[in-house]
């Protein structure tokens, strides 16, 4: 003892007053015991998906020192993934894969009517296109890791939460703890499927979305609860490679889309092979002897009690924002109390000036992979770069990757008739039929396009709805249009491509106010 | 400390052979431009990332298998329909790649120490 205290006295003392003298600064660590000294940074990116991968390369290619603390806590299935977020993993890109490998099923059918002579009928193998599918994510996971080491952001496996409003601590998966402390700090944590854990065998028995795309059997009869995107694009390529699918839904179909479309979107499904069960919410889940799943619900409607078997139940009944786990009090990180997400500015930031949120976690975002991207850029550019622009959260477009693809930008029907009112709003509106449907004599009966606009000349496009084929392509160059204010005038003054579904968009001229049939007819 | 077995091949059929023999283990495979009677290969990154590799291959976390393949001559190499680009899908040397995933380093990345210990060391 005494020697260690002539040895604090000696050459070793400047280097002990000095440590302490750092503790108790704002940067000190004082609950992470045996963590050792935080790893600094000038920014500190939590969640390594969309928003945070592309916030992190911003700032380190602004010459910063960045950190990613990526970490993904298993499904109750156990389903678990790599680097990249939710729309790498268990989102955007599985899903658009699957969804062209049931698109491919309806092409070979229609194949025979084109002279191609294809044996009927044909088989598709769940475990060959998911050990696909998987392959690609994973080289997509790889792809992220290569270009993180590239860009010399330090990446760190770990569960990260706050330990106070600079400094956050992570435990890996073998329990080791680490300590970050950084200038700023994102939290781009995204969100999880929600489970309806009052129902009975829902947690134990059902699966969601995260683990649906990894699965290595065949889902076989499957059961969809829910009326979302996430619900509908997966019930739909269910149906598209054959399986016997229901949807099950409380109320409306894609709350929050337009309502006119969303009902044709689910027509559409009803009417090639997906099962609906309207008004329906389910009470039990229980696991028979054969390893099926016999599903309890009450028609409310009716009242009366029903019971179907599965063999798979998937819940996409929403998602819940990840930030329960993260000690945001520790930081003065305020959250919505209704929805838990975290509250931000026009700036990404929150309640703590110097730590801001991005992507699915931030409150009152689109929950969308491009959206998140750009946000993070603009603000890494904001913090290190000589940039002020903010993000522009207008006009956004997107699309639904049902069988039959919604594809949309800027307002609903509803949305401009309550932002307007009805006098001063304009729809234009088409039923048309695809070239290439017409040989195979595919049902066209949905594909459906509606521009809405304010009635004064000359005549601003408010939203544009396309339901077709290849609807996220046909959108796309649309949102430039609408990004520019295009009017429909200059839609009109747009000549079409031909033979294009697209170029049904500019060749709009019936209103739904004038009452006249909207169905197009031939050149 | 974990150890690795070098296997050095030549051609599409030896690397081929040697993978069928070691079925089952982890397989890290290094693919470069041939070298002639006096050790020197004829593409100037794979003698660039040789040493990056050989050291990278010391932080290795599992027993593995490491084959190192000479691909052949440069004519050879540069024909589109060659054994390595038609059925392995390797259409760069040099090529770094963990045999069976979709772990792979092409060109100057591996000539970059930290991701080849990337590669070594990831799981």
């Amino acid at each position: 003892m005494a020697a260690m205290a002539a040895a604090l006295r000696g050459p070793l003392a400047r280097f002990r007053s000095r440590t302490r003298v750092w503790t108790r600064g704002t940067r000190g660590a004082a609950n992470a015991v045996g963590a050792g000294q935080p790893q600094n940074f000038d920014l500190l990116v939590i969640g390594g998906g969309s928003g945070g991968l592309a916030c992190a390369k911003e700032a380190a290619q602004l010459g910063r020192k960045v950190a990613v603390a990526d970490y993904v806590e298993p499904s109750p299935r156990g389903t678990r993934w790599g680097l990249g977020g939710t729309c790498v993993n268990v989102g955007c890109i599985p899903k658009k894969l699957m969804h062209q490998a049931a698109l491919l099923g309806g092409m070979i059918k229609d194949a025979h009517h084109y002279g191609w002579e294809v044996a009927q009928p044909i088989q598709h193998s769940w475990k060959k296109m998911a050990e696909a599918v998987q392959n690609h994510v994973k080289s997509l996971n790889w792809g992220h890791r290569v270009q993180l080491q590239d860009r010399k952001v330090k990446y760190f496996n770990i569960k990260a939460n706050f330990v106070n409003k600079h400094t956050v601590q992570g435990v890996d998966k073998g329990g080791k703890v680490t300590l970050l402390s950084a200038d700023h700090i994102v939290i781009a944590t995204g969100g999880r499927p929600r489970y309806p854990t009052q129902i009975k065998g829902a947690v134990e028995y059902g699966i969601t979305s995260d683990d649906i795309f990894w699965l290595k059997e065949s889902p076989g009869k499957t059961l969809v609860v829910g009326a979302s995107y996430v619900a509908l694009e997966c019930a739909g390529f269910l149906t598209g490679i054959g399986l016997d699918t229901t949807v099950m839904m409380r109320s409306i179909p894609l709350r929050g889309f337009d309502q006119q479309m969303s009902s044709l979107v689910t027509e559409h499904m009803e009417s090639h092979g997906t099962r609906f069960l309207k008004g329906c919410v389910p009470s039990l889940i229980k696991k028979l002897p054969t390893g099926q799943l016999q599903v309890t619900w009450e028609d409310h409607a009716s009242g009366k009690e029903d019971t179907g078997t599965f063999d798979t139940v998937l819940w996409a009944i929403g998602r819940v924002p990840e930030t329960r786990n993260l000690n945001l009090e520790k930081a003065g990180v305020n959250v919505n109390p209704e929805n838990q997400k975290v509250v931000v500015d026009a700036q990404e930031a929150t309640s703590v000036p110097h730590i801001f949120a991005i992507g699915d976690v931030a409150e009152g975002r689109p929950e969308l992979t491009p959206t998140a991207i750009k946000a993070g850029k603009l603000l890494a550019q904001r913090l290190f770069g000589k940039s002020s622009a903010l993000m522009d959260y207008s006009s956004v477009p997107t699309t639904v990757f049902t069988p039959l693809e919604y594809g949309c930008v800027g307002l609903s029907e509803e949305e401009a008739v309550a932002l307007h009112g009805q006098e001063h709003v304009e729809v234009y509106h088409a039923y048309y039929k695809p070239l290439e449907f017409t040989v195979p004599d595919r049902d066209a009966s949905q594909c459906y396009i509606k521009m809405v606009c304010l009635r004064e000349p000359p005549q601003l496009v408010l939203g544009l709805h396309f339901l077709g084929p290849n609807a996220g392509e046909v959108t796309q160059g649309f949102a430039l249009g609408i990004k520019c204010g295009a009017s429909y005038a200059q839609v009109m003054q747009t000549v079409g491509i031909h033979p294009t579904c697209s170029e049904e968009v500019v060749k709009l001229h019936i209103s739904k106010r004038s009452g006249l049939d909207p169905t197009v007819t031939g050149c | 400390m974990a150890t690795f077995k070098e296997v050095k091949v030549s051609g599409f059929e030896e690397f081929d052979q040697a993978v069928k023999e070691h079925k089952g283990k982890t397989i890290f495979a290094y693919f470069s431009g041939s070298k002639d009677a006096e050790g020197k290969s004829w593409c100037p990154d794979c003698v660039e990332a040789e040493p990056v590799v050989r050291e990278g291959l010391k932080h290795v976390t599992e027993d593995c298998v490491f084959i190192y393949c000479q691909v052949g001559d440069r004519p050879y190499w540069k024909d589109p329909n060659n054994d390595f680009r038609q059925k392995l899908k390797v259409t760069a040397v040099p090529t770094l790649l963990k045999y069976g995933t979709p772990q792979k380093l092409v060109e100057s990345e591996c000539c970059q120490s930290n991701l080849v210990e990337m590669m070594f060391s990831e799981d």
